[in-house]
Formats: structure tokens, C-alpha cells, sequence
């Protein structure tokens, strides 16, 4: 079924991908493949994490951040030899399948044709299921929502432009209250 | 802001036809501060560790932000961490049957694991057996005190008198009087940071500025003030005025690069064996340090049955040398001295040197970890953002069970670590995806506040260490078996910990978002002791007062093997102030011709 579904996804990407993108992801011009995922799956890749952590108007999301990209360069980088490693790659290939798949199933489009109303359900559905994922999707969206949570909180976006992060810095004095203007003492009991 | 960057010492080769004043094995904390309190006596010292000497500020790149690192700080994809999971589920040793090329611990699982992937060992090559530990191992010049947590207490007659106060296991043979004096000394050469609060069973220190507290700490702090409880800035074992005495060390600058990762100080504020203690010792030409150096065994002069000195494995040639010293001291951390005894078996001494009492490797003690909490102050989410984590630690809230009031369900006591507010990784842990999500994240990021509580475990005989009668380490060498668990007592003492850390944040009116009660794999705190203690009774202790074998009067073993009882503050400081002592008792008999 996954292969298949796989198998799929690689046909679309053989074939021409630009076109049934929706606009937002046409205006970002020609998708590359990746280091390890092919052009289709990093497109999608890209849209789920930019669902997860989307750009507002106080900074930008996933997709300014690069999380598909550093999502991608990580799993390039694991080494097949061994089998945990080679089981999570064709997991996340898996896992990016199952969810398109899923959105086909109902909404008779793969997730990047899909309008963002079909998308948010398709989510929605699969958040609900997170603090105890059955299915295979289910449990993707863990692992994807994971990733993409330490993809961006790490990145330079992340950091300084959302978080606005203050400190890795060198202080002449320490912040914050001094104890020695606290009340009070305590003692034995 | 001035950063200190003196070139270390070089290191001369080392010629072992030469008899010491003193063979010290092991470079951490205990070996460091023999190192140096021998060598200001005038003593001629060697000094033998293990690991490699590393080259720190290039291993720890304190201040490297995350994106700048291409796996974000994280180890290679072929290097596993073990996992809480893992130790539950499975029996040491841990990597037998793990696919992964490295196997390391579980500090390892924190952030930025490359960082320290070359300080800790690989489980592949230090295996050990019998029940489930996570044993945290250092092998590198300075062992654990290059990434130590730097909460730095002292103890107090609550815990050397603790057998007079409850009844239950044995009394140190010395009391806080005795050690006070090597405290306010340790104090002073290292540097320590923290603010005075005069109590009985948590002695102020000779204290160096204190860092400062966060609004939610100010808040925690209030709040259980009402209930005659004290929430103090972390007491860390951090220069943050600076030492004049020492060009290695920079003082503190706030960069809260060691909260972020498994620990470590590049700039050393955070004290650490190799700046604080063994450079100035090689300093003064009188200490010789040989790293890459495996003890095998302590040899025992036959004519006289002393020590004569160690037999050590070189660790690139793979051969058996021999150093030669008066004196034989011990420090390779409290369960790799424990053994080392056991190894040790001359003639003499068949169950293992200083072993008469049959209690070496018995007495197994340490603190137990879980139960803690996690919430956050209502009043500062969505608060503009400050900078709340420029400091080497968050707080410490005392021991307050058992001190006037005694409980029925458990003896001793425990404290709990914390901090709050905003760090470079935010609080994720919320359900959810999307613009929501993503602005909780952001508005709560300030607003969070957890701690996490550390409590006495009991010494008992039957909880101890041995050696495996069939497995070896990488070099050959036997390993230890475990045997240990924790007693009803920690149980009991646990659940109370559960209960009081959230009864103290409701009472705080902090919202509660993770309250734990589970109690963590025994070794989780890393601070094993108790495994060669002190006593006034050669037939139920392994060393007097000063450290000192019964058995061997040239023998003396200065790590938290000696401790006779764990208390629930961190051992560090005490390893160091004991050792201190004993050093000065031992230079001292030496000079006298007396050992």
C-alpha cells in the first residue's frame, strides 16, 4: 500500500508538480528535490511544517525558517546501515504518503492540491489523535510536529524573531531580583 | 568584559623509574584537590588519569547558537543516548544489542550532546552488569567537574550527626566543626556563588555575589516563606567575582551557556578540575600528570604490606607500567576507586586492598530523582520578553522534612532544584498545532516555572557493587556488578516529594501543567557514594576520618566512596573539603616520617 502510494507521489513529481501547487507555493517558484526527499514530498514536507508553525504577523514560519530543508539534511545525513536509522527514513516517506493519502481519501485531492479549509480538517484530525496516535498518520504527525518544533525553535527565525530570545550573551551584572532585598529567612522546623 | 585564556601547561614526558611522594588515580574532583593541597605541601606528585587530556573551549563552544551547528547541537545520527525507556525496560549492559556504533548515557539525551560526546564514555567500552543503573562515567582530565550541575552545598551535623538525630545507619567520625574550616577554604580558592541564609542544616558558604531571581522565583520565594520555607538562588559552584589567584578561570558573565547543554564552562566561571585545581598545581613544578593512563591495581610491597604504587595500562599501547609512590591515593570517582580496591587482591589482602572489614563496595548510597513540577504564573504570560537565564542556575528550595518535626513514613530528607522564565528552548509541550499553537509558545515562554526533588537514600549493606566474575571492559579489565535498588524509605520519602511539590506551587498559585511522581532509575543523580566509608570501626568501615585505610596506612581514598551517609545536598563541595583535610593530615604524617 505505502509503496504504492510512494510509488504515486514519485509519478507527480515526475510529471509536473508546479502546476496543481496552490498559489501560495507557485509564487515560491520551482521546488528542487532534496537531499533525501524528492521535489513532491519536500514541497508537502514544507506546507506541514509551515501548517505547524505558520508565518503571523509576529514573525515568520516553518517555511522562512527552512525546517523542510533542515528536516531533509538530517535524514540525508542518517546512516542506512543501520536499521533504526533506515526505519525512521522510510517512515517520515511513509508518513508524508499516508497523510496525502489520507487527504485524497477525503477530499478527493492529494494535501497539496487541497484547499486550506480541506487541509486545516485533515489536521485537525490527525492533532486530535496526539496524545495517543493509532494510526500511521496519527503517529507521523507526532514525529512531524516534533521535528518541526526543534527545527524552528533552533533556528535563527526561531530564536531571535519569534522568541526574541535575550540571553547566550555576556552580562557585566546579573538580572533579575536580588535576594538580599527579599524577605525574609526561614529556619528549621 | 575580559575573558582569561592562559595557555595550559605542557605535559612532559613522564619518567617512572621515579618514586613519588604520592600516586593519585583519578582527576576530578577528588584527585584535583589532592593534587593541589599535596603539591602546596612540597610533595612530588603524580598524577594518573585515565581519559585524554581535551582540549575544553574547543569541545564545548559554550556560546555557539544552535543554527550554527549543522544537527543543531546534536550528536551524529550513528550515536544513541540512553533513554529513561531504555534503562526501564532493559538490564545492563546497556548497549549489548543496540545497533547504534556509540552507545552513551543518558545526559547524553539533553541538548547539544556533541558538545560533550567526547567527555563522557562509550557504554560499548565501559560495560557493566547485575540491576539497572544509569551510571554517568567522565573519561577525560577532570572527569565529571567539566560538566557538572554546580549546585554547591555544604552539608551539616543534620546529615554527620545523622544516626544521633534518627537512629538509623552510622555517624561520619567527624563533625561540620571539623570541616567548616576546609569548606571556607574550598569556598575561597574555587569561588562560589550564592546569598546567605543562616540556616542550621544548609551552612552559608564564604560566598561570592549571588545571582539573582526571577519573578516567578520571587513569587515561589514569598510564598513559602509563609510556610517558614526558603527558596535560595542556586548556591553554584561558580566564580562570579573572580579569582584572583587563578589565570585560568574568568569570572561568571552570565552567559547561561551551561543550562543549555549537558554542562560545561569554556570560559571556566564554572568550576572545573582542570583550571581550578590541577593547572596551578603543574604550576608549581612539582605535579607530573599522566593522562591515557588505566589503573589496574594498586601494588603492595610485599617486606611490608604497604602500597608501593599502581600498575596502570597505557591507554594507546595498550601496555602494563608501573608508577612507584610513598603514598597511594585514590580518586577515581566513588565506584571506579571501589573497584580498583576490589582488583587490588595481593596476598595480603585477598578480598581487595583495605577490605578487611569485608565492606568495600557495600553501603551503596546516592539521592533519588522524580518526582517534580512543572507550571506556570498566570500573571507573566504574554509578557514582554526579558532575560531571565543569564545566570549558572535557577534555585534550590532546602531540605525541610525532618529537621525539628519528625514525619513517621520516611526518615531524612530532600531538596528541589528549579528554575523559570525564558531560555533559548521554550516550553512545546502543549497540544495542538498552527497559529494558536505557535502563540502560546511564544506567550508562555516567559511564564514557566519546575523543579525537581533530590532526596537521601539510606546506606545499605546489601545495596552495593562487586566484581563480575566473567565480564570485561574494553581494556580486559573486570567490571562491576550491580546490585542495588532503593528501600521502602525512598519510596515512602518520594511520594511525600510528589506531594509537597505540588501542594507547595498550588499554595504559590502557580498553574500546574506536569506533575511527576514516578522515581527515576537508580544512578539518575549521579552522585554515587558510600562504597568505602569512613568510621571509627575497622570491622564495619573501609577508612578513618582522614580517609585513610584501616588496613594500609599509605593507602587513602578521597572521593565520595568515603561518605558514610549521602544527606540530600550535592556531594561535590564535601568531596573536596574532606579531601582538603585529609591531604593536609597526610603531608603532614609524611613530613613526620609517619607513613
Amino acid at each position: 500500500m505505502t509503496i504504492t502510494r510512494r510509488h504515486l507521489l514519485r509519478l507527480a513529481a515526475g510529471a509536473a508538480a508546479a502546476p496543481l501547487l496552490p498559489p501560495a507555493a507557485q509564487a515560491r517558484g520551482p521546488l528542487p528535490g532534496g537531499r533525501f526527499f524528492d521535489a513532491t514530498e519536500l514541497a508537502l514536507l514544507d506546507e506541514l511544517t509551515e501548517a505547524i508553525l505558520p508565518a503571523d504577523a509576529h514573525s515568520g514560519g516553518a517555511h522562512a525558517a527552512g525546517v523542510a530543508a533542515y528536516i531533509d539534511g538530517r535524514l540525508a545525513e542518517y546512516d542506512p546501515e543501520l536499521p533504526p536509522l533506515r526505519a525512521e527514513r522510510a517512515a517520515w516517506k511513509d508518513g508524508l504518503a499516508a497523510v496525502d493519502a489520507l487527504c485524497r481519501a477525503s477530499s478527493q485531492q492529494g494535501f497539496l492540491e487541497a484547499s486550506p479549509e480541506q487541509r486545516r480538517r485533515l489536521l485537525e484530525a490527525l492533532a486530535a489523535a496526539e496524545q495517543e496516535p493509532h494510526s500511521d498518520a496519527e503517529k507521523f504527525f507526532v514525529q512531524l510536529k516534533d521535528w518541526t518544533v526543534h527545527g524552528y525553535y533552533t533556528s535563527r527565525l526561531g530564536i531571535h524573531d519569534e522568541l526574541e530570545y535575550q540571553g547566550n550573551t555576556m552580562l557585566a551584572e546579573f538580572v533579575g531580583a536580588d535576594p538580599a532585598a527579599l524577605p525574609p529567612k526561614g529556619g528549621p522546623r | 568584559m575580559t575573558v582569561l585564556r592562559a595557555t595550559p601547561p605542557a605535559l612532559p614526558e613522564v619518567d617512572l623509574r621515579r618514586r613519588f611522594d604520592a600516586v593519585i588515580v583519578g582527576s576530578g574532583a577528588a584527585g584535583g584537590m589532592a593534587a593541589h593541597v599535596l603539591t602546596s605541601h612540597g610533595l612530588e606528585v603524580l598524577l594518573l588519569e585515565a581519559g585524554p587530556r581535551l582540549e575544553l573551549e574547543a569541545e564545548l563552544r559554550s556560546m555557539e547558537w544552535p543554527y550554527d551547528h549543522p544537527r543543531r547541537g546534536a550528536m551524529p545520527s550513528t550515536a544513541h543516548a540512553l533513554t529513561l525507556n531504555e534503562y526501564t525496560i532493559r538490564e545492563p549492559p546497556y548497549a549489548q544489542g543496540l545497533p547504534w556504533k556509540n552507545v552513551y548515557s543518558y545526559v547524553q539525551g539533553w541538548g547539544g550532546s556533541d558538545y560533550s560526546k567526547n567527555l563522557v564514555v562509550d557504554e560499548r567500552d565501559h560495560p557493566y552488569t547485575g540491576t539497572r543503573y544509569a551510571w554517568v562515567r567522565a573519561r577525560c582530565l577532570g572527569g565529571k567537574t567539566n560538566i557538572w550541575g554546580r549546585l554547591a552545598l555544604r552539608l551539616s551535623d543534620y546529615d554527620f550527626k545523622a544516626k544521633s538525630h534518627d537512629g538509623y545507619g552510622e555517624d561520619w567520625p567527624l563533625a561540620y566543626a571539623d570541616l567548616e574550616p576546609y569548606y571556607d577554604r574550598v569556598d575561597l580558592y574555587l569561588g562560589i556563588s550564592g546569598h546567605p541564609e543562616g540556616l542550621a542544616h544548609l551552612p552559608d558558604s564564604r560566598f561570592q555575589r549571588s545571582t539573582r531571581l526571577n519573578p516567578a522565583e520571587v513569587l515561589l520565594r514569598h510564598s513559602l516563606a509563609r510556610s517558614g520555607r526558603v527558596l535560595t538562588p542556586y548556591r553554584a559552584g561558580v566564580t562570579t567575582d573572580g579569582l584572583k589567584h587563578n589565570r585560568y578561570r574568568s569570572r561568571c558573565f552570565g552567559r547561561g551557556a551551561c543550562n543549555r547543554r549537558t554542562g560545561g564552562c569554556d570560559i571556566h566561571a564554572a568550576f572545573d578540575s582542570p583550571t581550578g585545581l590541577i593547572y596551578p598545581a603543574l604550576d608549581t613544578g612539582r605535579l607530573t600528570l599522566r593522562t591515557g593512563s588505566i589503573a589496574r591495581e594498586v601494588t603492595v610491597d610485599p617486606a611490608t604490606g604497604k602500597a608501593s604504587g599502581v600498575v596502570f595500562l597505557d591507554a594507546t599501547s595498550g601496555r602494563s607500567l608501573e608508577a612507584r609512590g610513598r603514598v597511594v591515593v585514590l580518586a577515581a570517582s566513588t565506584l571506579e576507586s571501589t573497584r580498583l580496591m576490589l582488583l587490588s587482591r595481593p596476598p595480603q589482602h585477598p578480598n581487595g586492598i583495605g577490605n578487611s572489614s569485608g565492606h568495600v563496595g557495600h553501603n551503596f548510597c546516592e539521592h533519588v530523582m522524580g518526582p517534580g513540577v512543572s507550571g506556570f504564573v498566570k500573571d507573566l504570560v504574554g509578557k514582554p520578553r526579558t532575560l531571565d537565564d543569564g545566570r549558572p542556575g535557577g534555585f534550590y528550595v532546602p531540605r525541610f522534612r525532618n529537621l525539628n518535626q519528625r514525619r513517621s513514613d520516611f526518615i531524612r530528607g530532600y531538596g528541589f532544584e528549579g528554575g523559570s522564565g525564558a531560555s533559548m528552548f521554550p516550553h512545546t509541550e502543549m497540544t495542538g498545532f498552527g497559529a494558536a499553537f505557535k502563540k502560546q509558545v511564544r506567550e508562555m515562554a516567559g511564564a514557566t516555572i519546575g523543579m525537581g526533588g533530590f532526596g537521601e537514600v539510606l546506606p545499605r549493606y546489601e545495596n552495593e557493587v562487586a566484581l563480575d566474575p566473567a565480564a570485561v571492559d574494553r581494556w580486559g579489565i573486570p567490571v562491576l556488578r550491580f546490585n542495588f535498588k532503593f528501600g521502602d524509605n525512598e519510596k515512602r520519602m518520594c511520594a511525600d516529594m510528589a506531594q509537597s511539590a505540588r501542594e507547595i506551587f498550588d499554595e504559590a498559585g502557580i498553574e500546574i501543567t506536569d506533575a511527576r511522581s514516578e522515581i527515576r532509575t537508580e544512578g539518575w543523580s549521579i552522585h554515587e557514594l558510600g562504597t568505602a566509608r569512613m568510621g571509627s570501626d575497622p570491622k564495619t568501615s573501609v577508612l578513618n576520618q582522614f580517609q585513610q585505610s584501616h588496613d594500609v596506612d599509605n593507602l587513602f581514598v578521597v572521593d565520595g566512596s568515603s561518605h558514610v551517609s549521602a544527606s540530600c545536598q550535592n556531594p561535590t563541595w564535601t568531596i573536596m573539603a574532606l579531601c582538603w583535610r585529609s591531604c593536609d593530615y597526610l603531608a603532614e604524617r609524611l613530613r613526620k616520617g609517619e607513613l
